[in-house]
């Protein structure tokens, strides 16, 4: 972020957030009633927060902060009220912002290559002496990290208008990746989100200082807090800066793409728009650009199945103890990466305005038969043929919002990849179905029902079917090193990967029978592929090729 | 405040619903436009301000503009009000499409799901068009009753708050009772799914059967509107409303409904293709089964009254056998679901 608009990135978010607060409580029945309103926001702020605080370790100033506000509350005048919600306001950006380098963020883009080379390089090493040897690993990243789809549809707009990418997320790797990626793609930085505990793993803070992270606090409950955040990444995205938001909210926590997304954030997109248009900014425009990335092996599935099956749909949103803030597995991934010559598949969707609309290279909304759109016209408000001037309209602007979801989790869908690792664990997941008949879901999982393994050929025959029905419904894609291989080096391909980082093998061939083991990652990784009618077919014989492209 | 001002609506299909709801529209005051197909009835309309051919004896107000330029209806309108045969629908949404902007309002008020593809007439209009604020309207409108003014009701659906009050603002009137909703899924089902228990009611109607049997029919062919409605997504309570109940209730006992009169015939013995070739206007109800049997198929729904009216219809069935395919649809159990 440049220097200058730092400070006034910070200045704008207060004062935004803070007049909306003001109006409101003026536009109530009386004085009295406005004060009442302020008064709320102020207690239930330090309500949230002391409630925090008492797991939480404090910020410095912070208690004294809360406890001078909780002292004068009682007494305050409006505008003592006004002065309170601003300093609270100044110090919730504050820590947002961070400390964040300018001069550093500058240079990311070649700074986190090399970090991650030389994370790659540190996995496979086996000693010190390897580490210096510029022969010992001459993979780089890049041979890592596959990127396909509409890259060039997306670079194009660039010079058009604001970026937000809406990635699908299964691992905190996932910012780095698409740092990475954006720097491969000659994109400007990307800026993003990332939760406070980020921060505090060693390994990746480093990364995380050098992307264009700001700092999220998930503790943070208060409403205001939010407001902040939501803020923050509007008036950012005005003053040009591209976005990167996970539009699931968290790590999907069961290995499906995401289905449900948050539409608060995602939002911002249309209020920056219109905000731009109110101004009248030069590249008003804000493009939404999907983009999945699959691995063949998740760094933290076990803890996120787990988290996932504990309880459906009471899972923990903020998981502090996975594998990320564990070194020794982040290294010990990139080892399996390395050495088993893992792929990284980072797949690029159509892009959409803030509406939903497919857009064109020059950035013009395009109706679903193709026609150019007039994007201003959907929010100019007000009578007359054409509208009069673009406006918010908050109940409007939700059902765009819903609108836009939903054509993300659309392309998301469309250009999923899918990997070995998740063809098999599918063929197996059903095959442990189908031999146990009418058993419940997680007694099978816990139990393995009553067929331990199954015979190699089967295995191997189910997993052509299901490609051959994958191929034929279009969806979802398949990994580019599935594009030649036969079903058999598609299964060995898989348990190669299987057993090969987990705590233990997910599934293993011994003679000639393929044997489930650890049934909740067979879950996780199948669950990659649910959502998709895929109707069982007749195997083609030839290796595996995907039509059209 | 919106409801004082005059709107600019334009209204496209000039059959008898769409006419109706053009003069509803000019008689409030708003700058009505009304589309018709063929060059002809536009010109009849405009000079003899009467739809001879569709709405007989109802004289058009004097504001109201006909024209056959469907690009010129569009570009003039803030809310576009779509009333055209179902079948019809995807070529005139797609034609609306070349001159649609996206700040434009449109209601339509087509009964019917697509063949093939069960789609329901708001999602051909946004695979269709450009614009985002859609809605429907589906309640107890017999058009030739609300010509001459007598009183009933309707649903407006949308998601869009804009779209509810702007119809609002078009059509409620003295006589005629808008009411509005958010369930656009369901007043969509409602509406086509209706035309079907209407057919089976003209049949009963044509056999002389009294209103005990009318009533069985309605109940338990709202029971399997809600069981399609809520498969597709709508809330239940949309058909206790006026695309729900209201509207099965006025289609299935009127003469006036072309559904019901096409189950009347059928019941006299004349046979299905004469009927339709006599009748000017189309009959939703027959293409509307087909849709509905597929979607039942593929989703696996039990709708027995769907299914004997599209035997009769559709697979050489005649109307003894569809009464006894009514009378054999099991008993028991009233109510599936219980809370």
């Amino acid at each position: 972020m440049r220097p200058e608009d730092r400070e006034r990135i910070q200045l704008e978010v207060v004062s935004r957030v803070l007049e909306r607060h003001v109006s409101a409580a003026r536009q109530g029945p009386g004085a009295r009633q406005g004060a009442e309103v302020l008064e709320t926001l102020v207690s239930d702020t330090l309500y949230h927060e002391r409630r925090r605080l008492e797991r939480d370790t404090p910020a410095p100033g912070e208690l004294a902060l809360y406890a001078d506000i909780a002292r004068r509350l009682p007494k305050a005048s409006e505008s003592e009220l006004v002065r309170m919600i601003e300093a609270l306001l100044a110090r919730f950006v504050e820590e947002v912002v961070g400390n964040f380098d300018e001069r550093v963020y500058r240079v990311s883009t070649s700074v986190v290559p090399a970090g991650l080379s030389l994370l790659l390089k540190a996995a496979g090493a086996e000693s010190a002496r390897d580490l210096l040897s510029v022969r010992r690993r001459t993979a780089s990243v890049r041979d890592h990290i596959d990127v396909s789809g509409e890259v060039e549809h997306v670079r194009s707009l660039v010079d058009q208008g604001t970026l937000v990418v809406v990635p699908t997320h299964s691992s905190h790797l996932d910012s780095i990746v698409l740092g990475y990626t954006a720097h491969l793609l000659g994109l400007p930085p990307l800026l993003y989100g990332a939760g406070l505990n980020l921060f505090k793993s060693p390994l990746v803070s480093y990364f995380m200082n050098h992307l264009g992270a700001y700092r999220v606090d998930r503790k943070k409950t208060a409403a205001l807090y939010k407001e902040v955040l939501k803020e923050y990444a509007t008036v950012a995205l005005e003053l040009g800066y591209h976005n990167l938001f996970f539009p699931g909210g968290t790590r999907s926590r069961s290995g499906a793409v995401e289905r449900h997304l948050k539409k608060g954030l995602l939002g911002t997109g249309l209020t920056a728009y219109i905000n731009n248009l109110k101004q009248g900014r030069p590249k008003p425009r804000v493009f939404i650009v999907p983009c999945t990335i699959s691995y063949d092996l998740v760094l933290e599935a076990e803890t996120l199945i787990d988290d996932y099956l504990r309880e459906v749909g009471k899972s923990r949103y903020i998981i502090e103890d996975d594998e990320f803030s564990r070194p020794r597995r982040v290294l010990n991934f990139f080892n399996e990466i390395a050495t088993l010559e893992g792929k990284i598949a980072v797949t690029f969707g159509r892009p959409l305005d803030v509406v939903g609309n497919l857009v064109d290279g020059q950035g013009q909304s395009l109706d679903p038969r193709g026609r150019v759109v007039d994007t201003a016209s959907y929010v100019a408000l007000g009578r007359g043929v054409g509208g009069s001037a673009p406006e918010h309209e908050p109940q409007r602007d939700q059902q765009y919002t819903e609108e836009l979801a939903a054509a993300v989790v659309r392309e998301l869908r469309r250009v999923n990849v899918v990997m070995s690792t998740h063809v098999v664990a599918e063929v197996l997941m059903k095959l442990l179905g189908e031999a146990n008949p009418g058993m419940d879901r997680y007694r099978l999982l816990r139990t393995g029902g009553g067929a331990p393994s199954f015979p190699h050929g089967l295995v191997v025959s189910r997993v052509g079917e299901l490609l051959a029905a994958i191929r034929e419904a279009g969806a979802p894609l398949v990994a580019g090193e599935m594009l030649g291989a036969t079903p058999l080096q598609v299964v060995d391909d898989a348990l190669r990967h299987f057993k090969s980082f987990h705590t233990r093998p997910v599934a293993e061939r011994r003679g000639d029978r393929i044997f489930h083991e650890d049934r909740n990652l067979l879950l996780y990784y199948s669950n990659r592929l649910s959502g998709y009618e895929l109707k069982r077919r007749e195997a083609v014989p030839e290796a595996i090729r995907q039509e059209g492209g | 405040m919106m409801s004082d001002e005059a709107l600019r609506v334009g209204v496209i299909g000039a059959g008898s619903w769409g006419t109706t709801l053009a003069k509803i529209s000019a008689e409030r005051g708003h700058e009505t436009r009304l589309w018709a197909r063929r060059e002809e009835l536009a010109a009849q309309l405009r000079e003899a301000r009467e739809n001879v051919d569709y709405l007989p004896g109802v004289s058009l107000p004097d504001s109201l503009q006909v024209t056959h330029d469907l690009a010129e209806v569009v570009r003039q309108s803030e809310l576009l009000v779509l009333v055209v045969p179902s079948h019809a629908l995807r070529l005139v949404a797609r034609c609306v499409g070349d001159t649609a902007r996206g700040e434009q309002c449109l209601i339509h008020a087509t009964k019917g799901l697509e063949r093939g593809t069960h789609k329901r007439m708001s999602e051909i209009l946004r695979e269709e068009t450009c614009l985002r604020k859609i809605g429907v309207l589906a309640g107890p409108n017999l058009a030739a009753e609300l010509a001459r003014g007598e009183p009933t009701g309707t649903l407006i659906a949308s998601r869009y708050e804009e779209v509810r009050r702007r119809g609002h603002a078009a059509f409620s009137n003295g006589y005629f009772r808008v009411y509005w909703g958010s369930d656009v899924v369901g007043a969509e089902v409602g509406g086509a799914f209706k035309n079907i228990i209407a057919l089976a009611a003209g049949v009963l109607s044509g056999l002389g059967l009294g209103e005990n049997a009318r009533a069985l029919l309605l109940t338990r062919g709202l029971g399997e509107m809600a069981e399609l409605g809520t498969a597709m997504g709508a809330d239940l309570t949309t058909f206790g409303g006026m695309a729900g109940v209201g509207d099965l209730v006025a289609t299935s006992s009127s003469p006036l409904s072309r559904n019901f009169q096409v189950g009347t015939r059928l019941a006299r013995g004349e046979r299905l293709e004469p009927i339709q070739a006599e009748m000017k206007m189309v009959a939703e109800g027959v293409n509307t089964s087909l849709a509905v049997m597929e979607f039942a198929r593929a989703r696996r729904l039990t709708l027995p009254i769907v299914s004997a009216v599209h035997r009769l219809l559709h697979e050489g069935g005649d109307v003894p056998t569809l009464l006894q395919e009514l009378m054999a649809i099991p008993t028991g159990q009233e109510f599936r679901r219980s809370s």
